[in-house]
């Protein structure tokens, strides 16, 4: 058995780098004056006080890992897709667009809730294809394009939810919200179990497939070595007859596309309607998650699972304990530091022999 | 035994695991010019280094003039008279000669003026022909090393490390080189001359010291006489069953005529190079007008110095760069402009000038290595056969003797002789090989595995392969190929059969002028 496909020291550093930015956080939280305990019994209820709270954030999780797959797919032919927010966005105007004017509510099969989600994955992989072929025909530094595209995606969906010609629900009066309106029952995701009250749906099991086979390939399949090949060494790989470019748009593609069917699964099973700040930080959250992984895809799901978590405890903070959610975001932008700070350091380690 | 300049005595350097100086002791003399031979690997490089002041020694002193010697850096043994000359120089091409001398070591305002006289009186003191106002941009290589070279004379330096100074340098300069030794010697400064080619300890060395895995093996104050116990003690083994390229590569024997090779080849023409031209984007001619026909079982060398169209050659025949003129086929399949993938396809195997570069990804395994470009046959449904994967990888291991702990081994851990054996294994394994481009194979490998990668070059040629052969050591391809093809500034120059009478004739063709 390859050692590489073990969790190594890598997955220990990391891990330590979030339990130390916790406890900073937790130190940040006492500085503002917030008692500790009226925090962490908010923290507790947010999370895994009830059935509902962890299917709210395991909900979370799941788009997060949908990024976070998405980007450690690319970031194996060395691509940085940082680009998940304006591909949640493009995914969920095209499943909204689906949902309510594709006439699809009536179509058996579960073609009335997958057909806006492949919409969707069609809409981020073209957002994310687009970066590929920049990358490629031009020589765009795809961090560049990805970040970009996705300020247009957002302020595309703004246009959608403002314009009435777009998406914005009809007016009835001065006071209708800049929004669609709420998509068909039918074209929103079924729950995994019939528990109202638990209320998971199938974009968990879909995501957990996803990164099965994702994982799969990339650790044995041809198309993970190629693309690992490419990020290790383009030239080589292009003299061993590679089609680089071609895996390169394509590395791209399926990053967006998962973003995209991340922006489908919080309009499909989470909020029903499209409004401007739907993607609210998602797509990088995920990019961090990403990141956080460390290129494994093990990795992903349990940064996603820990991000989701936080982002959900982090609210019931904010509502029952008075913590502003921005420390919630500090001790995300500490954990970044942090590991930034362990992969330099697992680096220098490795290299100062 | 004369005065020592620089003495010593037990030093020991490790990095990591590697111990890549193991008590080695050493004296150098002054007006001596001491050679410090070994393979690569030896630890030369590192003994340098140490000398140098990079690396501090683990173990072990030194001492310079009888007086203890621990340089904190390369400032520090500049200033007590130690200067080097790097195998990788260290000049800015936009500035002039003399802005370049003064880079580093002026403070305040230039004096050109007073550094372009003291660049005169140099160049007529060591004969260093030199123009101070020229660009580096514009130098040849030698010049460019007699430079560097000026650049350390300009601090009186008692003693002058030269870390394989003649690896690119034209025969006639060899010659300049060692006779400006002998000139710096003279005047009583020390000079270490560390060089894996005997040939020019036979003309240049007062004294000799091998080094082998990083231990003095040997000591000759008669080099010129003991030439056949230093190369024993270099490479540990007799000379008699060294392969006649090891011996060319080694600058130690008249390669023997290739004619003999050449009696009865059939005429077929396995590679056509009609008329290729690359303009680069600074619209600079890097190939003009080449044309080379490759036949059954031959093998054509090109020689040159660096940097005359060589690379752009190679990389044109292996896809990776598209020609703006001329044509390329291989037994009749047109593939000019064609990617690597088509190359390959058509029997092209390719053995890329830059290893690390282009011919492997050192961070994956020999075995993704071998078959990077094959995974298809060890594929069902996408995913690997990791099994059968292995098993082909260890076949050819064994067959092209790639020495690695396993098929799974990091590429990186292997020496530059396995991995150029790996890298040779794939491309010489194709199944419908016809033609080879081999560029500077033997690159950067000890004696052993020069004989090796020859060795498995000329057994493809048997089979009816043919080979264009791209190296710098003129030795070598003497040695190798039957006739040799002259590049200077990306034109042919002329070409001739690959013996050594012609040596002299390809020389002149190398400094450009038509023989």
């Amino acid at each position: 058995m390859n050692r590489r496909y073990l969790p190594g020291p890598g997955i220990l550093i990391s891990v330590g780098a979030v339990v130390a930015a916790v406890l900073l956080g937790i130190v940040l939280i006492a500085l503002i004056g917030v008692s500790i305990g009226d925090a962490l019994d908010a923290f507790v209820d947010g999370t895994i006080g009830s059935a509902y709270a962890i299917a709210a954030s395991v909900n979370r999780s799941v788009v997060f890992a949908l990024v976070g797959i998405g980007f450690v797919f690319a970031n194996r032919a060395n691509l940085t897709n940082v680009g998940g927010e304006g591909q949640i966005a493009l995914g969920g105007i095209a499943a909204t667009a689906v949902a309510l004017y594709g006439h699809v509510a009536e179509l058996p099969l579960g073609l009335s809730f997958a057909l806006p989600m492949l919409a969707a994955v069609a809409a981020g992989a073209l957002w994310g294809g687009l970066a590929g072929i920049l990358k490629t025909r031009a020589g765009t530094n795809e961090v560049i394009s990805t970040l970009l595209l996705s300020f247009i995606a957002v302020w595309l969906l703004y246009w959608c939810v403002q314009s009435n010609a777009l998406l914005r629900q009809p007016m009835t009066n001065s006071a209708t919200l800049p929004e669609s309106l709420e998509i068909p029952d039918l074209t929103k995701l079924p729950l995994v179990t019939a528990d109202p009250s638990l209320p998971l749906n199938i974009g968990l099991p879909l995501t957990l497939l996803i990164a099965v086979i994702v994982a799969m390939f990339l650790t044995r399949g041809t198309v993970g070595l190629r693309l690992r090949a490419i990020g290790l060494n383009p030239l080589a790989a292009r003299r061993a007859g590679i089609a680089t470019e071609r895996y390169a748009v394509a590395a791209m593609l399926m990053a967006g596309g998962l973003g995209g069917l991340a922006g489908a699964l919080m309009l499909q099973g989470d909020q029903y309607v499209l409004k401007d700040g739907f993607s609210s930080g998602y797509g990088f959250d995920g990019l961090v998650v990403g990141l956080l992984a460390r290129g494994s895809v093990t990795g992903v799901i349990a940064s996603a699972l820990l991000f989701g978590f936080l982002r959900s405890g982090g609210i019931s903070m904010e509502l029952q304990a008075g913590v502003p959610s921005a420390v919630v975001r500090i001790i995300q932008g500490i954990i970044v530091v942090a590991l930034a700070g362990a992969v330099y350091w697992i680096d220098r380690r490795g290299t100062s022999r | 035994m004369p005065d020592s300049l620089l003495t010593l005595t037990g030093v020991t350097k490790r990095f990591g695991a590697l111990t890549a100086l193991n008590a080695v002791s050493l004296d150098i003399a002054p007006g001596e010019i001491h050679c410090l031979l070994g393979e690569n690997g030896a630890g030369k490089s590192t003994l340098c280094n140490v000398i140098f002041g990079i690396h501090p020694p683990d173990e072990g002193v030194m001492s310079l003039n009888g007086v203890p010697y621990r340089p904190a850096g390369p400032a520090d043994a500049l200033r007590l008279g130690i200067a080097m000359v790097h195998q990788h120089f260290s000049l800015v091409p936009d500035l002039t000669v003399v802005d370049n001398l003064l880079l580093g070591q002026a403070r305040g305002i230039l004096d050109r003026r007073a550094c372009a006289v003291r660049v005169e009186e140099l160049s007529a003191e060591y004969g260093l022909a030199l123009a101070p106002f020229a660009r580096i941009q514009d130098l040849s290589v030698g010049e460019r090393q007699r430079v560097e070279i000026v650049k350390c004379l300009m601090r009186n330096p008692r003693l002058l490390v030269l870390d394989e100074p003649t690896a690119v340098l034209l025969p006639p300069e060899i010659a300049a080189l060692i006779d400006v030794c002998r000139r710096v010697a003279a005047r009583g400064c020390g000079v270490m001359l560390v060089t894996h080619k005997l040939a020019e300890i036979k003309s240049a060395a007062t004294r000799a010291t091998v080094l082998r895995g990083g231990k003095t093996v040997a000591v000759s104050s008669n080099p010129a006489e003991e030439i056949g116990v230093l190369v024993r003690a270099m490479i540990q083994r007799e000379l008699g069953p060294l392969g006649h390229a090891a011996e060319a590569a080694l600058g130690l024997s008249d390669p023997t005529p290739a004619e003999a090779r050449a009696a009865e080849r059939p005429h077929d023409i396995v590679a056509q190079i009609d008329g290729l031209s690359f303009l680069d984007s600074q619209g600079v001619k890097r190939l003009d007008n080449v044309t080379i026909e490759i036949g059954r079982g031959e093998i054509v060398g090109i020689a040159g110095v660096e940097g005359n169209g060589q690379s752009e050659l190679s990389a044109i025949l292996s896809g990776m760069l598209r020609p703006t003129g001329g044509l390329f086929s291989v037994q009749n399949t047109d593939l000019t402009g064609r990617g690597p993938h088509d190359v390959t396809a058509a029997g092209v195997g390719i053995v890329p000038e830059d290893r690390h570069a282009v011919g492997c990804v050192t961070a994956m395994s020999v075995a993704e290595n071998m078959f990077l470009g094959r995974l298809r046959a060890f594929s069902r449904f996408g995913l690997l056969r990791r099994a059968a994967f292995h098993r082909a990888a260890a076949d050819l291991m064994q067959r092209f003797d790639v020495r690695a702990s396993g098929p799974g081994a990091a590429f990186s851990s292997l020496s530059g002789g396995n991995q150029q054996k790996a890298v040779l294994a794939r491309e010489l394994t194709l199944s419908n090989l016809a033609f080879l481009v081999a560029a500077q194979p033997t690159r950067g490998l000890d004696v052993g595995a020069v004989e090796a990668v020859y060795g498995h070059i000329r057994e493809a040629c048997r089979r009816g392969v043919g080979v264009l052969l791209i190296s710098s050591e003129l030795d070598e391809l003497l040695a190798v190929a039957d006739r040799i093809v002259v590049f200077y500034r990306g034109r042919i120059v002329g070409s001739c059969p690959a013996s050594p009478a012609y040596r002299e004739r390809i020389g002149v063709m190398m400094s450009g002028q038509p023989a």
